[in-house]
């Protein structure tokens, strides 16, 4: 009795499973894109990503086969942040992964020998249209970086690349960056922190900057751009041994990376398309946000800036070298 | 003497597990394991000096009043909830239901709600805590031995007076287990309350440290949590050993028959 | 001794005093629950529509629902419960083996109990997150690093109770057994273990419940493959009405564990507790 109600029951959910419909939960469609179909001569090659907008090349190029060109098949897994996928890079679990050029520049600092060896992400260097900035409630007496001075901000991540930077854009402007009171809400709740006045101005980043705009907030510092015009985000990193004891695959890697780079800034619509497939922005949010630029080579001055800001406001002990990490 | 073989006792395992530890980073550096020298010296650095109480002390602070706001409601809860039958089977499923949720998925409907405040954390610390109190305290008052309530009933104790001579007595076993439950999730939830939406606090530092690879740090932090959790559990085993004491005789001489 | 050892268990070893809750069901008491849950989802239709809070950033229970709905049509969220309950299950059998074995061979030994007192005190309280780095640094971003944390919380659980449990062994019993030329296994099969089962259901039970968080917060902060993952996703892509959907199944699920819990609780411990009538206080 119990057996048969068992295998009946076992029947069911299988076909039940079958007439499930694809796609991911609470996506509006679009369906993930299976791997290519594995050739016998591909080196496996693990990446991790974080599943946002800017690391829409990877999947892109996977998709269009650039890597399989250069004989690699991805193995694409994603984290949620830098305290997994460093952890990852430095244990042979990723053999590349994607990070913000400052949290690779912290770890370095730290003694883990990083090195990087594409870009990732850049700024778009346009002030009014970029994907991130430090915005404000509607009806905020703020009108400009200096007029944060005292007041509380929220970033994502603190002694990362969003204090130091609206650090840097509020000493550029005339004000005192130390009275600033960062605090951390991570971006989806941040329109609502700036909406409700728990924080006086928020640093988001697309796609939810433009849900606070769309509240009635503004963009009081676009201050990627206030550091560098040319300012390099994020990037993919690996570990110098890496580099050294597989110099071919490093270099295929690199090369199929900055091929689906420049495919990537070529073609926007793709890009936002396949945004759909990993992530859950919806339709709506995907076609209005500002997408990230990409570029091959990194701007070493915009770099040697960012560095010495990090160093300046303590969140590295000294300045890096772009020798030792930028390729 | 006695005082001597207690303090060996508490001491011996940890000093062989350090030793353990020591011997096995003598060699190779990794990073992510640091060797006990480096730990201790971080250690000192690290916590005794202004960090005590700028971060330390209130994260302790906001523990303390979560968890002891946590018991008051989840005594008085469980106390009403398993006295009135009706009220219970209300309730239970959609207590079940919220137990199951993970306090880190809570934090922002509570940031929402409450905003990003101290009584934010202290709330997100009550969410955790409150369930094993509640539900002990339920299953405590539920049990209430037959004969003892009917001679109560007979002797016309009721109301308040029942509640505190017979109830909560009665249920005080049960009540002290989830308590002491309570007491170890406290810890954890206030790591996971100033993970999210903080500037300043225990929880918050180890988790910076975290971030920022500073790893040595990081586990003195860690270890700092273990010794919060050791006194902890020692001043609650102290606090028990003498509301039971009543228990404990019962039981060693029911043992000794 | 302390207050677990009656509080979870022991009790039922007291025959006749009616301590081990029995549970009758009185008519209307699922109609309650039932009710009891309308009432809470009246509640959350109720909030954001009268605007006590914003509706974008907590959409009615209604609007949730149907997300759900939506969702237990996916085959993809199957995929995703699936996953989650891979790592639960994996992580929580582990815990009570490793749990069972240790709480036997420490607990039948009064020294070994005060040796590792201390031991046990400092690491229980250690939060799992805090593990989060030595996890990713030695399995990635894949299913045995939430098993690590699974275990390693799951496992506490079940190690105090076991503890507990074989401490709380009936003495004479116990020395009867001996008098008989029961050898030390056999004593544990025949004495200790259906002593300290009460102890061990219960500390299931609760372990059960620590996983299934575990799991998901680990799914969450690291990535690991379950529904942990999908509500980091979800949130992250501003998918709030789905990411609430998926708060509401890890519940439901949680219920379910429960339900389950109970229901093998009682069947093993169904020798073991008498009928007992619920006592109206």
């Amino acid at each position: 009795m119990l057996r048969r109600t068992f295998s009946l029951l076992a029947a069911a959910s299988v076909l039940a499973l079958t007439a499930c419909g694809s796609g991911s939960p609470s996506s509006t469609g679009g369906t993930a894109q299976g791997g290519a179909a594995g050739g016998g001569d591909l080196t496996k090659v693990s990446v991790g990503v974080i599943p946002i907008v800017d690391c829409a090349p990877v999947y892109l190029g996977n998709k269009m086969g650039f890597f399989k060109d250069e004989g690699l098949q991805l193995d694409i897994q994603t984290a949620t942040g830098g305290a997994a996928i460093v952890p990852g890079v430095v244990s042979g679990s990723f053999d590349f992964a994607f990070s913000n050029l400052i949290s690779v520049m912290v770890a370095r600092d730290k003694g883990l020998d990083l090195k990087f060896v594409a870009n990732g992400a850049s700024t778009t260097g346009e002030k009014g249209k970029d994907v991130g900035g430090v915005v404000v409630p509607a009806g905020s007496p703020i009108k400009s970086a200096k007029d944060l001075a005292g007041k509380t901000v929220s970033v994502n991540n603190l002694s990362n690349i969003g204090d130091t930077s609206i650090k840097s854009a509020i000493e550029k402007d005339g004000g005192d960056p130390s009275s600033v009171k960062f605090v951390e809400v991570a971006f989806p709740d941040a329109p609502a922190a700036i909406a409700n006045k728990q924080v006086d101005a928020a640093w988001i980043l697309e796609p939810f900057m433009s849900k606070a705009l769309a509240d009635g907030g503004s963009v009081v510092s676009w201050n990627f751009v206030d550091v560098s015009p040319k300012l390099d985000i994020a990037g993919y990193f690996t570990k110098a041994d890496t580099i050294k004891n597989k110099p071919e695959l490093t270099q295929k890697f690199t090369r199929a990376m900055n091929k689906s780079l420049e495919y990537a800034q070529a073609h926007p619509q793709e890009v936002r398309d396949i945004v759909g497939t990993y992530t859950k922005i919806d339709e709506a949010a995907r076609s209005k946000m500002t997408l990230t630029h990409w570029t091959v080579n990194f701007d070493k001055d915009a770099f040697k800036t960012l560095g010495d800001a990090a160093a300046k406001y303590g969140t590295l002990s000294k300045a890096p070298n772009a020798g030792d990490l930028l390729p | 003497m006695k005082a001597l073989k207690t303090l060996g006792y508490v001491l011996a395992l940890p000093v062989l597990l350090v030793l353990l530890w020591w011997a096995s980073t003598l060699g190779a550096v990794n990073f992510f394991v640091p060797t006990p020298a480096a730990l201790v010296q971080k250690f000192a650095q690290t916590w005794f000096g202004p960090r005590f109480f700028s971060d330390v002390l209130p994260s302790i602070g906001r523990l303390l009043v979560g968890v002891v706001a946590a018991i008051a409601i989840g005594v008085v809860g469980g106390v009403v909830i398993g006295s009135v039958r009706w009220l219970r089977a209300l309730l239970e499923p959609t207590l079940e239901f919220f137990r199951a949720i993970p306090p880190p998925v809570l934090v922002p409907v509570l940031m929402l709600l409450m905003g990003i405040t101290d009584a934010m954390k202290i709330a997100v610390i009550i969410s955790g805590c409150v369930w094993p109190v509640l539900l002990n305290t339920i299953e405590g008052v539920r049990a209430v031995d037959g004969v003892l309530s009917d001679s109560a009933h007979t002797y016309g104790i009721s109301g308040w007076a029942r509640v505190r001579y017979l109830v909560l007595p009665s249920a005080s076993p049960q009540i002290l287990a989830g308590v002491r439950q309570s007491l170890s999730l406290g810890l954890i939830l206030m790591v996971i309350s100033e993970m999210f939406a903080s500037s300043s606090g225990l929880g918050f530092t180890i988790v910076q440290f975290q971030r920022s690879f500073a790893i040595p740090e990081m586990w003195s932090g860690i270890v700092v949590l273990g010794l919060l959790g050791v006194t902890m559990s020692f001043i609650f085993q102290w606090a028990e050993r003498n509301i039971l004491r009543w228990y404990h005789g019962q039981k060693e001489v029911e043992n000794a028959a | 001794m302390s207050a677990d050892a009656l509080a979870t268990g022991g009790r039922a070893t007291r025959a006749g005093r009616g301590r081990r809750t029995g549970k009758r069901a009185f008519p209307g008491q699922r109609l309650l629950g039932l009710a009891g849950i309308l009432g809470f989802l009246a509640t959350w239709e109720l909030i954001p529509r009268l605007g006590l809070v914003d509706a974008k950033y907590l959409p009615p229970a209604s609007e949730v629902v149907m997300a759900l709905v939506r969702d237990l049509g996916l085959t993809a969220f199957w995929v995703s419960v699936g996953e989650t309950m891979k790592a639960w299950f994996l992580g929580l059998v582990l815990a009570i083996v490793l749990a069972v074995v240790l709480g036997f061979v420490i607990g039948s030994s009064t020294f070994l109990r005060r040796a590792t007192n201390s031991t046990v005190e400092f690491l229980r309280p250690i939060p799992s997150v805090a593990l989060i780095p030595l996890a990713v640094l030695l399995f990635g971003v894949k299913l045995e690093s939430s098993l690590m944390l699974i275990t390693y919380a799951a496992f506490w659980q079940v190690l105090i109770q076991v503890l507990y449990g074989v401490a709380d062994v009936d003495m004479v019993a116990n020395n009867t057994a001996k008098t008989y030329g029961l050898g030390p296994l056999a004593r544990i099969r025949y004495v200790v273990f259906p002593t300290a089962l009460p102890y061990l259901m219960t500390g299931v039970r609760l372990a059960a419940t620590v996983a299934l968080v575990l799991a998901i917060t680990a799914e969450l902060v690291i990535g690991s493959p379950g529904l942990g993952r999908e509500i980091a996703l979800a949130q992250s892509g501003g998918a709030i009405s789905g990411m609430y959907a998926l708060v509401l199944a890890t519940g439901l699920i949680g219920v379910v564990i429960n339900a389950l819990m109970r229901l093998i609780e009682k069947k093993t411990l169904s020798w073991h507790s008498s009928v007992r009538s619920e006592v109206i206080v």
